[in-house]
């Protein structure tokens, strides 16, 4: 007994006194249940299956990840308190999730100095005056938009402007590119014969898609999530369009395949990130912790957005005291890193959080998403924050 | 010591009295310096919560006053608070002093809430509802679309608020503007439910008819209803704002309004306690839950995901069994909870 006693305090000691119990902790703000938990649940799987991944490698310069997570709902106040009870906690930096709640914390964590990686894409997330702790590891909303403009300009043989139309909700997130994509467009020529709004909840665009059909456009950019892009194809088949159409990155995914069914054959759908299953590096890691079964695009960037994370507070620990200055500190001196080949190379600058200007185009297809081309777009200043 | 036992008034001014006993403005007096105090003992995360309590009692008494007290639903509260919220924003971002732009947001508000509020005279119920919803949508979509003024989708950062050249940077400062905004709007309404106005309001919730044939000018005071409403949440909305230091349209669509109301029904309809309670009860249980669901987590690690997104599904199950138990609300607990406690030990 006295020997089982001893062997038990002696492995108390020993546990307590472990190096291994030093802790980073991050804070992640999901959106499990809320309005756009069918997408926020993969990506927060990825979050949590990165920070198992590394703490399995070891943690970060030796350290432990600790991950706190909370499932806000979508909900802004709910995101605020969650935000709140962190820093208590002692996070150094945060995994966040939507426009509303990232948006809503962007005075906070610039006063805390506690650097957040998002996965709302808002060109005016990436301009470091508005938002110095902002981060995110895809070319902001703006920046996709262009480089599909750029793509089809570039391919576009006819001897004529092309005709383009846009399709999107109502809604911030459906109207943060669009003066973007107006103006570039002009600058390459463009035609742009028609506009009209489809909501997100929408279960009918037939009305919208016969006005755009007279107007015949070539390409339609369509800026709203799964289920209204799965409504916007399914109509067009049913109307028999013939443009092409342009899904942006929350309308774009393996779920919209399943949804559309064939009338997403051929249509166009923007990435910035690899799909499942390509051949890269990050991919033997994610089907390690996935015991390979197949995992959306929003899981990939979830992932890719830990990591690259990661790899700043571990830059930022083996310099020093790993305060929130430092993680932002390292992140902008990232150049060109490699998250394992799931996204492109990401550089953030001092006053450029722009991770990169390349987008993934893809042609999709109902049993598959096949990369067309890997678009690059200049870092123009005058773009940053637009 | 004497006690009182009963009530029991000999003139109409001993009965609107706010305290009927000496115990319940020291219990009162006890409880407003824990508060006050509170900064000082409290976690950065509690105060936080107070703060956001403190903002929702001023949104929830303003629609109490209107929806409780006076019978005019309203489905646009949301969209009357980020009316102040910009408002109050584009002042202090054009360098009014905050309290200045606080109150001229309010007065905006005031102005659109009655502007949407003229319906009223031929509309109630759930007409009336779909009207104020009506409200909502237009005012959501000048949010998004007025871009010059309102920033639209990209929506509008602020700075925390400034009062005699003190910022309000952290949770502790801001508390105490919250609170004692809070606590002004609460004795405002409450004196009001005491006034001449106050028992139209009830007279014309209880029947209109009645009220006309008893002299009450129903478009009149309709209106003052959604004047004072639409102030008050325009109060709470200039102070959210300053609060969040960003505010963009998203914050303030039909969820916020729907949330106002369950504020209401779960506190009790046409209290001002109801309010207080209903603010406390709807702004902490996602807390709660949320870490029961980390407790849960604990024990079960894989359950706690699962376990997390239960969470909202709880939360609408609570508000089902408020429906059903308990229609008057917290108010009408705490009003038996005292009765019982007044009586105690003898039941009966």
């Amino acid at each position: 007994m006295r020997r089982k006693l001893f062997t038990l305090a002696a492995a108390l000691v020993l546990f307590a006194a472990s190096p291994g119990l030093a802790q980073i902790k991050i804070g992640v703000l999901s959106d499990l249940s809320g309005p756009t938990s069918d997408v926020g649940r993969p990506y927060a799987d990825g979050v949590r299956h990165c920070v198992e991944y590394l703490n399995k490698q070891g943690g970060i310069a030796g350290q432990r990840i600790e991950m706190l997570q909370v499932d806000y709902a979508y909900n802004v106040q709910q995101a605020i308190a969650a935000y709140n009870r962190f820093k208590g906690q002692g996070i150094v930096a945060l995994q966040g999730w939507g426009t509303a709640d990232t948006e809503a914390l962007v005075r906070f964590v610039a006063r805390d100095e506690i650097p957040t990686y998002s996965a709302s894409y808002s060109a005016h997330l990436a301009d470091p005056q508005v938002a110095p702790f902002n981060f995110f590891i895809a070319a902001d909303y703006s920046t996709q938009a262009r480089a599909a403009l750029q793509y089809f300009h570039d391919n576009w043989t006819e001897d004529r402007p092309i005709r383009l139309g846009l399709l999107y909700p109502n809604h911030p997130y459906g109207l943060a590119p669009i003066p973007a994509i107006k103006t570039f467009a002009q600058e390459l020529g463009y035609e742009l014969v028609a506009e009209d709004n489809v909501g997100l909840g929408d279960m009918d665009a037939t009305s919208q898609l016969l006005r755009m059909q007279r107007q015949r456009p070539d390409y339609v950019w369509v800026g709203g999530t799964i289920s209204s892009t799965a409504v916007i194809l399914k109509d067009a088949q049913k109307v028999g369009m013939q443009a092409k159409f342009i899904t942006n990155i929350w309308g774009s995914d393996e779920q919209l395949l399943q949804l559309a069914g064939s009338a997403v054959n051929g249509h166009y759908g923007l990435q910035t990130s690899v799909v499942f299953g390509t051949d890269v590096p990050g991919m033997e890691v994610i089907k390690e912790m996935t015991g390979g079964r197949p995992q959306m695009t929003h899981y990939i960037r979830g992932f890719a957005s830990m990591y690259v994370m990661a790899e700043s507070i571990r830059i930022a620990a083996e310099k020093g005291p790993l305060t929130g200055r430092a993680i932002r500190d390292a992140s902008r001196a990232l150049r060109d890193f490699d998250p394992m080949g799931l996204t492109p190379p990401i550089s953030f600058f001092e006053d450029d959080h722009r991770p990169n200007m390349v987008v993934y185009i893809y042609q999709l297809f109902e049993d598959r998403m096949e990369m067309l081309a890997e678009q690059e777009l200049e870092r123009r200043p005058e773009w940053l924050g637009h | 010591m004497r006690g009182k036992c009963g009530l029991f008034h000999t003139s109409y001014a001993s009965e609107t009295r706010f305290f009927q006993s000496g115990f319940q403005k020291l219990s009162l007096g006890l409880f407003l310096v824990l508060l006050l105090c509170s900064p000082f003992f409290l976690s950065n995360y509690q105060v936080s919560m107070l703060n956001m309590i403190n903002i929702a009692v001023i949104g929830a008494v303003a629609l109490n006053l209107l929806t409780g007290c006076c019978g005019q639903i309203s489905l646009g509260h949301g969209a009357f608070i980020g009316v102040g919220a910009y408002t109050t924003g584009i002042c202090t971002l054009a360098g009014w002093p905050f309290f200045a732009a606080l109150l001229f947001g309010g007065l905006v508000t005031a102005v659109v809430g009655m502007l949407f509020g003229i319906p009223s005279l031929r509309l109630k119920g759930i007409y009336l509802a779909i009207a104020t919803l009506a409200a909502q949508l237009i005012l959501s979509y000048v949010f998004l679309h007025w871009t010059s003024v309102t920033g639209g989708a990209i929506g509008m950062g602020l700075d925390a608020p400034v009062i005699l050249g003190m910022s309000l940077d952290n949770d502790a400062k801001m508390f105490y503007l919250t609170f004692g905004v809070a606590a002004a709007s609460v004795l405002l309404v409450a004196n009001i439910l005491r006034t001449r106005h106050g028992r139209a309001f009830v007279a014309i919730r209880d029947f209109h008819q009645s009220a006309e044939s008893v002299g009450i000018n129903l478009f009149a005071y309709k209106l003052q209803a959604f004047a004072v409403s639409s102030f008050l949440a325009g109060i709470a909305g200039g102070l959210w704002a300053h609060y969040t230091m960003y505010i963009t349209p998203e914050q303030f669509d039909i969820m916020l309004s729907i949330q106002y109301l369950a504020i209401i029904i779960i506190g009790g309809l046409g209290s001002v306690l109801g309010s207080i309670f209903g603010a406390v009860f709807v702004t902490l249980l996602p807390e709660f839950l949320g870490v029961l669901a980390q407790w849960a987590g604990s024990f079960f690690p894989n359950i706690s995901m699962y376990f997390l997104a239960l969470r909202e599904g709880i939360f609408g199950l609570i508000l089902v069994l408020f429906l059903i138990f308990e229609p008057e609300g917290l108010a009408h607990r705490w009003r038996l909870i005292k009765a019982y406690w007044k009586l105690y030990p003898f039941a009966h």
